[in-house]
């Protein structure tokens, strides 16, 4: 999110608010999008990718595809138990 | 920026960003230690209840270090 407060629109007093807001919400979700992109893929080329052959195995591609839907689940079993109220 | 609306709008997404970079920690830190096999079609009830205490656990962790602190 380096690039964040250089790319965002001028907020002078012309900018209108509801645009910018926009602006910024669409920046961020882009932002954590990339990041947790970057994240699942470190993740699961450690697990998945032991050895790296000359291409990705049958056997390398599922666990991938399993574990990219592992991780989103693990992430919302975390935040469940970080913000669910029984605890 | 001193319309109140977007001030407000600017709170609330930097506490999104908060928890949303918490969640994330959390996450890659509690995968390590819980999710020591390759990745099945389904968690194992240790694994989800392992990822569970170790998001809970962390958070304890937190309020412990923090009194210790307070303390000196």
């Amino acid at each position: 999110m380096d690039s964040f407060s250089s790319s965002l629109p001028s907020s002078g007093a012309g900018a209108n608010p509801d645009a910018v807001m926009e602006q910024i919400k669409a920046q961020l979700a882009q932002a954590y999008a990339q990041e947790f992109l970057e994240t699942v893929g470190n993740k699961c080329f450690e697990k998945c990718v032991t050895k790296p052959g000359s291409s990705l195995s049958g056997s390398e591609s599922s666990c991938i595809s399993r574990c990219v839907d592992r991780y989103i689940e693990a992430t919302g079993i975390v935040s469940r138990a970080l913000f669910s109220s029984q605890r | 920026m001193d319309n109140p609306e977007m001030q407000r709008f600017l709170q609330q997404e930097q506490q999104k960003a908060m928890m949303n970079e918490m969640v994330g920690k959390l996450t890659s830190v509690c995968w390590d230690k819980c999710i020591t096999s390759a990745p099945g079609s389904k968690f194992s009830s240790g694994e989800s209840t392992c990822l569970t205490n170790c998001a809970q656990r962390f958070l304890d962790m937190s309020v412990l270090i923090a009194k210790r602190f307070e303390m000196q």
